[in-house]
């Protein structure tokens, strides 16, 4: 569905990736892994088009996108939802929806959805009408992936989803990844808690200083003894 | 008392107007960080596109003042492709001296088209003031008032109701995240740009008929503009218009009770104890994030 061929890309001098190549196939849910530097959001970016790969090729079942504006590539079907949560602070939670769903024209759908992630998230439409930057930290990152979602995406991709979070809404947020998966839509997850991501992935790429290093099912990479030295601190499953 | 009124509403006739250019101004500051310096241009360019059309073309009022105001929105338009966007990547500093040497062409061609003999721009409305017990007010001020409140409310519905306005402002606070959300952000920086030149054009084309027209209209203008924009805080737009209706104010009663040689130094003394006091200005913009 969505392939990474020999990726490289950088900001400025520093290159961020070196000839990265990875594979999500449809219905997935794929998760990278590594430490902070080690090229994870730079795939992602890479991929919805805000940084231009300097070498090497991606496409989006079976056409190249690579080069193409994030405009392009959203209408496609990838949705990127960013590190950070980047929701926007003084709109309100209502206009961040509709937000996510500016390239649709189909209106009667877009109230549809919108009607279905107040359903699904009784707290936003509680607070449809509130500046989204006076929610709490949970509450933006549910906005973030509610956001995202109102694309209709083949494929969503998360950038650290859980950064930042009390580990209740952690879990909360992961169950919502798994959930999301399991209604049909494609997942590309950038995680630091590898622990968690590699729990719930069917696939892991394992990133460093830019390069694929290992990948392999989420179950085998738990097992790895490299991959549990380096990322997991040893720690108990 | 009587005399109190009559500012009132001289002053409030005068801070639409400004109110008009301060919200050009602070929107293009807002959402492209660029200061830009052809903004008093733009006003003398709708005075005098507003004169050629109503002097020398014979048309309709009102509908030279609309025709001004596209025009203007044109000129944006084409200063945007032509300059900004091609420097999109270059540093503040650059972008400021191209805006200059862009103010100076459209100054001298000004200077050049028209020459340097101010002109009057004829009017439709009866000379005769409207008098409203101790007030009294022309017609045409009137007009002025109306089209600027009209225009001030449909730009904030605008960017309030519309898609349009949603993204514009999702771009104002995150114009990354904006772009993964599908918004062109070159678009809107473009569009942003002819928007708030046709706002100073409107305000050169409303102005141009109560005063007069010359080349060097717009440096005073200009300056008043980044005053008015400093004062309500830098790329806020309420701050924009509170600011140029208090710039209005103060010059019209600094002038009437005061001096009135002296109208256009009480307004820059505004923004000197403003900023001395308040820094961030009197509704600071909301802050950029990411």
């Amino acid at each position: 569905m969505l392939r990474l061929e020999a990726v490289s890309a950088g900001y400025g001098r520093i290159a961020a990736l070196k000839a990265v190549s990875l594979e999500v196939r449809e219905g997935e849910l794929v998760c990278l892994i590594g430490a902070n530097g080690a090229g994870k959001s730079t795939t992602l970016r890479a991929i919805s088009g805000l940084l231009a790969p300097g070498a090497g090729r991606i496409t989006w079942q079976g056409e190249t996108i690579s080069g193409l504006a994030p405009r392009e590539v959203l209408a496609r079907g990838i949705a990127h939802c960013p590190e950070g949560r980047r929701i926007f602070p003084h709109l309100t939670v209502r206009e961040n929806l509709e937000m996510g769903a500016l390239l649709r024209r189909d209106r009667a759908a877009v109230a549809r959805d919108l009607a279905a992630m107040h359903d699904r998230f009784p707290r936003l439409a509680e607070r449809s009408r509130q500046a989204a930057g006076t929610l709490s930290g949970g509450e933006q990152q549910m906005l973030a992936i509610a956001r995202a979602l109102m694309s209709r995406p083949k494929l969503v991709m998360f950038d650290e989803p859980s950064l930042g979070l009390a580990p209740s809404l952690v879990d909360a947020v992961f169950a919502l990844v798994a959930e999301i998966r399991a209604a049909g839509t494609t997942v590309l997850m950038v995680e630091q808690n590898a622990m968690a991501a590699l729990r719930l992935a069917d696939r892991a790429y394992l990133l460093e200083t830019g390069q694929v290093v290992t990948q392999g099912t989420g179950a085998a990479l738990l097992a790895s003894p490299a991959v549990r030295d380096a990322y997991l601190g040893g720690a108990t499953a | 008392m009587d005399q109190t009124l009559q500012h009132l509403v001289n002053g409030t006739v005068l801070g639409g107007t400004y109110a008009l250019l301060g919200i050009g101004l602070t929107l293009v500051f807002g959402i492209m960080r660029v200061v830009n310096f052809t903004h008093g241009e733009l006003y003398t360019f709708g005075a005098y596109m507003a004169y050629a059309l109503v002097a020398l073309l014979q048309l309709d009022f009102i509908l030279s003042l609309v025709l001004a105001t596209v025009l203007g929105i044109g000129l944006g338009a084409a200063i945007e492709l032509l300059l900004l966007r091609p420097m999109r990547r270059a540093d503040i500093d650059s972008v400021m001296l191209v805006m200059i040497g862009a103010a100076l062409v459209l100054q001298n061609a000004e200077m050049w088209a028209w020459g340097g003999v101010a002109k009057l721009i004829p009017n439709p409305f009866p000379g005769e003031p409207l008098v409203l017990g101790p007030v009294s007010v022309l017609p045409l001020r009137l007009f002025v008032l109306a089209v600027a409140a009209a225009l001030l409310l449909g730009f904030w519905l605008l960017l309030d109701r519309t898609r349009f306005g949603v993204a514009m402002r999702a771009t104002f606070q995150d114009p990354e995240t904006a772009a993964l959300m599908g918004v062109r952000i070159g678009w809107v920086n473009t569009a942003t740009f002819a928007l708030g030149s046709g706002l100073a054009a409107a305000a050169g084309a409303l102005l141009g008929p109560v005063f007069i027209v010359s080349p060097t209209m717009g440096d005073l203008v200009g300056l008043k503009a980044f005053a008015i924009v400093i004062l309500g805080g830098l790329g806020s737009l309420p701050g924009a218009t509170i600011g140029g209706f208090a710039l209005g104010y103060v010059e019209e009663f600094a002038g009437g009770f005061v001096s009135t040689e002296y109208r256009d130094a009480f307004g820059f003394l505004l923004i000197i104890l403003v900023l001395a006091l308040r820094p961030q200005g009197l509704v600071p913009a909301k802050e950029r994030i990411g």
